[in-house]
């Protein structure tokens, strides 16, 4: 009987002969997969750096020059923009429609209040932000607490916000105000031929983009080294359980739409300063579409619980260079479109099978 | 392991926590009755019955997960209301759910700190202290004994038994002073089984948590537990020391589906028919 009452049981336990997360792949199909999905942002950074050699090429020298690499940064800083802040949703497990609306709004009611009223644009464009922020609001409540599906809500606010920007001024576009350096900041226009590299010209007409770069830098700080990006991937990855270890989903997705509705009115702001115009229709649903797109061809899942905001940003570039890229090689604009369907539909077939290889080798 | 070893529980160990008169109901769906549950000062009270008896329901609302929808919960004296699971693990009320409420897609040292993060500034920044959670784990695992291959890997690489043992030890690592446990022998072999309920004997021993331990065998409950609660159909159908039932009443309560007081008379009803 003393081994019956011997106080400790076996020392360790879970020790099983095959550890776990060691297993070697089993085919080279599978080896691929594990390193696709081990080095994600590295993976699609591969396919960027392709695609520009491709079209260095297939362009004579003319891609890799600053006149064509503003255009080709510029959208993908508008892209990216809101492709990044379409990542913190789709790691909660829900997506924001209505960021095109947000986009045209924004700056919009920038410009109006600053034709109108002569409210300075800096201050215009903290408004525009806010509001933005404020259909992040509308979004989030309607989402979690009417339990709509986000899917469905963000189509009600598209044509909702769409609608009142239009409305609003017959659908007119209307020309936007300089103010400096409220321009400079935010990005006035385009590199020109004749511009000298160094020229105050030419650093401006980058400053878009390196918005973007921080913003990205920004939400890939929070969503790595905070517990507000702990929790969004708690909230994506297992809700119940999220809720029941107490995190508060419910806030947790209406931040994120809060981010999003501010990231797309900050883009909008910026895609006004630019062109030094307001055009009630500057977002189409289909920017929504690319900035979705952008961000699952970097590597987020449209299931929730992963993502990667630096991914969104190489996926936002990859678009924006096969929009420009097929147009300068010679093919027609809408070719671009085919490739970005296939793109598409392999990073999703990828993320898939991903999941399905971590499924299978986790027991 | 045998029972022998621990001294049963004080008679006057002092009520910690009382729910009374918890009713709640999903809907058409009526899951407790009026349940009324006492647990003492370093007790471990075993809650059993069927699927579907309503103990995963009546424990969540413990855990603050859900809210009764009458009912009161007294906590050392003091009526609580626990309006999220935040309020209950604030005063040292921790669970292991029965679906372990791990998130697959972090790590397991992300998991064990889960909602109490640790953090440190960074240029004024409030940044996850993520090499000292990390370190912590490591040590807080080692002391249980448990092994697993590291605690930078997701949780959805871990193996079913694994997952459980990570989900205690989480339970554990604030020094709780309720611990509630759904059906935490549910997905482990006989050795991990044994090391849980060894876990469990060594709190008992030490007699300053106190346990709500939800589990289906019966030699396990009569090893481990000082008091049964037996919940049928969402009402406390008995509610006996371990010292004072046997196997064999909680079977003929099991194959009745009634109380113990109706058991008892419906066999002195039924005897002198017999005889
Ligand atoms: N979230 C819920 N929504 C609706 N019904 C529920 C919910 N949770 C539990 N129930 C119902 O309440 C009853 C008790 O369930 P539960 O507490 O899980 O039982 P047990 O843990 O004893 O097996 C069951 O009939 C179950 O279907
Ligand atoms: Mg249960």
């Amino acid at each position: 009987m003393v081994l019956a009452t011997k106080p400790h049981p076996p020392a360790t336990i879970g020790a099983t002969t095959r550890r776990v997360g060691v297993k070697t792949p089993d085919s080279i199909y599978e080896k691929v997969l594990v390193i696709l999905s081990r080095y994600r942002e590295a993976s699609i950074a591969v396919v960027a750096i392709i695609l520009v050699i491709y079209f260095q090429f297939g362009s004579n020298g003319e891609f890799l020059t600053s006149q064509f690499l503003s255009v080709v940064l510029r959208d993908t800083g508008r892209l990216g923009l809101i492709a990044v802040a379409e990542v913190m949703l789709m790691i909660t497990g829900e997506i924001d429609l209505s960021v095109s609306s947000t986009f045209s709004l924004a700056p919009y009611i920038m410009v109006l209040l600053s034709i109108d009223l002569g409210v300075p644009l800096a201050i215009g464009a903290l408004i525009g932000v806010v509001l933005g922020v404020l259909v992040g609001v509308l979004n989030g409540i309607i989402t979690v607490r009417f339990r709509v599906p986000s899917l469905i809500t963000t189509v009600g606010t598209l044509f909702l916000l769409q609608g009142i920007v239009v409305w609003i001024d017959d659908s007119q576009p209307i020309v936007a105000p300089v103010e400096e350096p409220f321009n400079a900041i935010f990005g006035q226009s385009l590199y020109g031929p004749s511009d000298s590299l160094f020229s105050w010209h030419a650093i401006t007409a980058f400053t878009p983009f390196l918005w973007t770069v921080l913003a990205v830098a920004a939400l890939a700080l929070v969503l790595s080294r905070t517990t507000f990006g702990l929790h969004t991937i708690a909230t994506g990855s297992n809700i119940v359980g999220a809720r029941e270890i107490g995190v508060r989903t419910d806030r947790i997705k209406v931040y994120n739409f809060m981010i999003a509705g501010g990231f797309a009115a900050f883009a909008g702001i910026i895609n006004t300063a630019q062109f030094s115009s307001a055009d009630p229709q500057a977002g189409s649903p289909f920017l929504t579409l690319q900035a979705i797109a952008a961000a699952v061809i970097g590597g987020t899942s449209l299931l929730g619980g992963s993502g990667t905001a630096i991914g969104s940003l190489i996926g936002a570039f990859v678009v924006a260079t096969l929009n420009n890229g097929l147009v300068m090689v010679g093919a027609q604009a809408t070719v671009s479109d085919i490739y970005l369907g296939i793109a598409i539909l392999l990073a999703m077939i990828l993320n898939v099978q991903v999941n399905r290889l971590r499924a299978r080798r986790r027991i | 392991m045998s029972p022998a070893v621990i001294p049963p529980l004080a008679p006057d160990a002092p009520v910690i926590l009382e729910m009374s008169h918890i009713s709640k109901g999903f809907g058409a769906v009526t899951a407790l009755v009026d349940v009324s549950i006492k647990l003492r000062q370093g007790e471990v009270l075993a809650l059993v019955g069927d699927n579907g008896a309503g103990k995963s329901t009546l424990i969540k609302i413990l855990s603050g997960y859900h809210q009764p929808d009458t009912g009161t919960i007294v906590s050392k004296g003091k009526q609580v209301h626990f309006n999220s699971p935040r309020d209950a693990r604030a005063i040292g009320i921790e669970t292991v759910y029965q679906d372990l409420a791990l998130i697959g897609d972090l790590s397991i040292y992300h998991n064990m700190f889960m909602g109490r993060e640790y953090h440190k500034r960074v240029l004024g920044l409030k940044l996850l202290d993520n090499k000292k959670m990390r370190d912590l784990a490591e040590v807080h695992l080692k002391t249980l004994g448990i092994s697993i291959p590291s605690v930078n890997s997701t949780v959805d690489l871990l193996s079913g038994g694994q997952r459980q043992c990570v989900a205690v030890a989480r339970s554990i690592y604030a020094s709780p002073t309720i611990l509630i446990l759904d059906e935490p022998l549910a997905a482990l072999g006989v050795r991990e089984s044994a090391h849980v309920l060894g876990l469990i004997q060594s709190l008992r021993q030490q007699r300053n948590v106190s346990i709500i331990l939800i589990v289906h065998n019966y030699n396990q409950i009569f090893e481990v537990c000082d008091r049964i609660n037996f919940l049928h159909s969402g009402e406390i159908v008995l509610d006996a020391a371990t010292s004072e039932t046997s196997e064999e009443e909680l079977i003929r309560i099991v194959k009745s589906g009634l109380g113990r007081n109706a058991v008892a008379a419906e066999s002195a009803e039924t005897e002198p028919g017999q005889a």
